[in-house]
């Protein structure tokens, strides 16, 4: 009988030998950008937050008279993040064959990929 | 206006909140900065050997990338989390006159600041898994470049948030 007493595994340890994280964070990783930008141009928060009055409303809404902005960021932030979650989760229940097939330059490729949107989208701030 | 936890009220004023709230930012921004600076450097000017003294350079560069993922990805969470924070008292003190004094494109480079920060918060999961698995040569060329971006990334976003602070920030 071994006297040898194993350490356990840390949840760090086991996350960085995991196959299924790997798998979500390739996903998530693509699927950020992309989402975020969507939710940027056609304006799809999860909520709306108004600094002004401190209320939050679901979904999209608008500013309202006398109680100052309106807050989309915190909302496309949300609906980027659980769908990008969602993603990710989803994608780990492909074939291994399948998620290996994806580019792992694509974490890098797709980000770059959305800046020059990003910067169309902004359009309106760039007055000279 | 903003997100303030009363009682901290009772013991400091809503400026020297918001002050020390806003300098945490910077902070917690230049620690980032400064490790994912090393690490950029690391791995696209990586040290093979070093003979004789090293120069500045090569000891900046010669960094043991690895050992740095997880604080990166802690300090850029817990910098996003600071800076979203302030965004709120953003909005209305610092926002709005911006836009009354026509600096459309100050506000404009920093919504894209905004939106290439939540970008990154993206990219961190996979960036940690790169590191932790720094021996694995099928990582290397994705790790180099998504370490590269979110360097980039975070230069970009330290340079707009001070410029935005000259513009309207202490003391305005």
């Amino acid at each position: 009988m071994s006297t040898t007493v194993q350490a356990p595994a840390t949840t760090a340890a086991s996350l960085a030998t995991s196959a299924t994280f790997r798998t979500f964070a390739t996903v998530f990783a693509i699927a950020t950008p992309i989402i975020y930008t969507a939710c940027e141009m056609q304006n799809w928060p999860l909520f709306t937050y108004h600094p002004g009055s401190n209320r939050i409303d679901l979904g999209w809404a608008p500013a309202v008279k006398d109680e100052g902005p309106a807050m989309y960021w915190y909302g496309w932030t949300a609906t980027t993040l659980i769908g990008a979650g969602i993603l990710g989760m989803l994608a780990t229940m492909l074939p291994e064959r399948m998620v290996r097939s994806i580019p792992l330059s694509l974490v890098w490729i797709v980000p770059l990929a959305m800046i020059p949107i990003l910067i169309y989208a902004l359009r309106f701030f760039w007055r000279w | 206006m903003g997100i303030i936890p009363d009682f901290l009220l009772d013991y400091i004023s809503v400026n020297t909140y918001w002050t020390i709230l806003f300098i945490a930012h910077g902070l917690l921004a230049v620690a980032l900065l400064g490790a994912l600076s090393h690490q950029a450097m690391s791995v696209l000017m990586p040290v093979r050997q070093v003979a004789g003294s090293a120069s500045f350079v090569t000891r900046f560069r010669s960094v043991r990338g690895a050992g740095y993922a997880t604080a990166v990805c802690v300090l850029w969470i817990v910098t996003f989390l600071f800076g979203a924070w302030i965004y709120t008292k953003y909005r209305i003190y610092v926002r709005i006159p911006i836009e009354q004094a026509g600096y459309w494109k100050t506000q404009g480079v920093f919504e894209m600041k905004e939106h290439l920060v939540t970008i990154g918060l993206g990219l961190l999961p996979i960036y940690w898994y790169f590191w932790k698995n720094a021996r694995n040569p099928e990582f290397d060329s994705p790790r180099k470049w998504l370490t590269v971006t979110l360097a980039a990334i975070c230069w970009y976003s330290f340079l707009v948030g001070h410029v935005v602070n000259n513009v309207r920030g202490f003391g305005s």
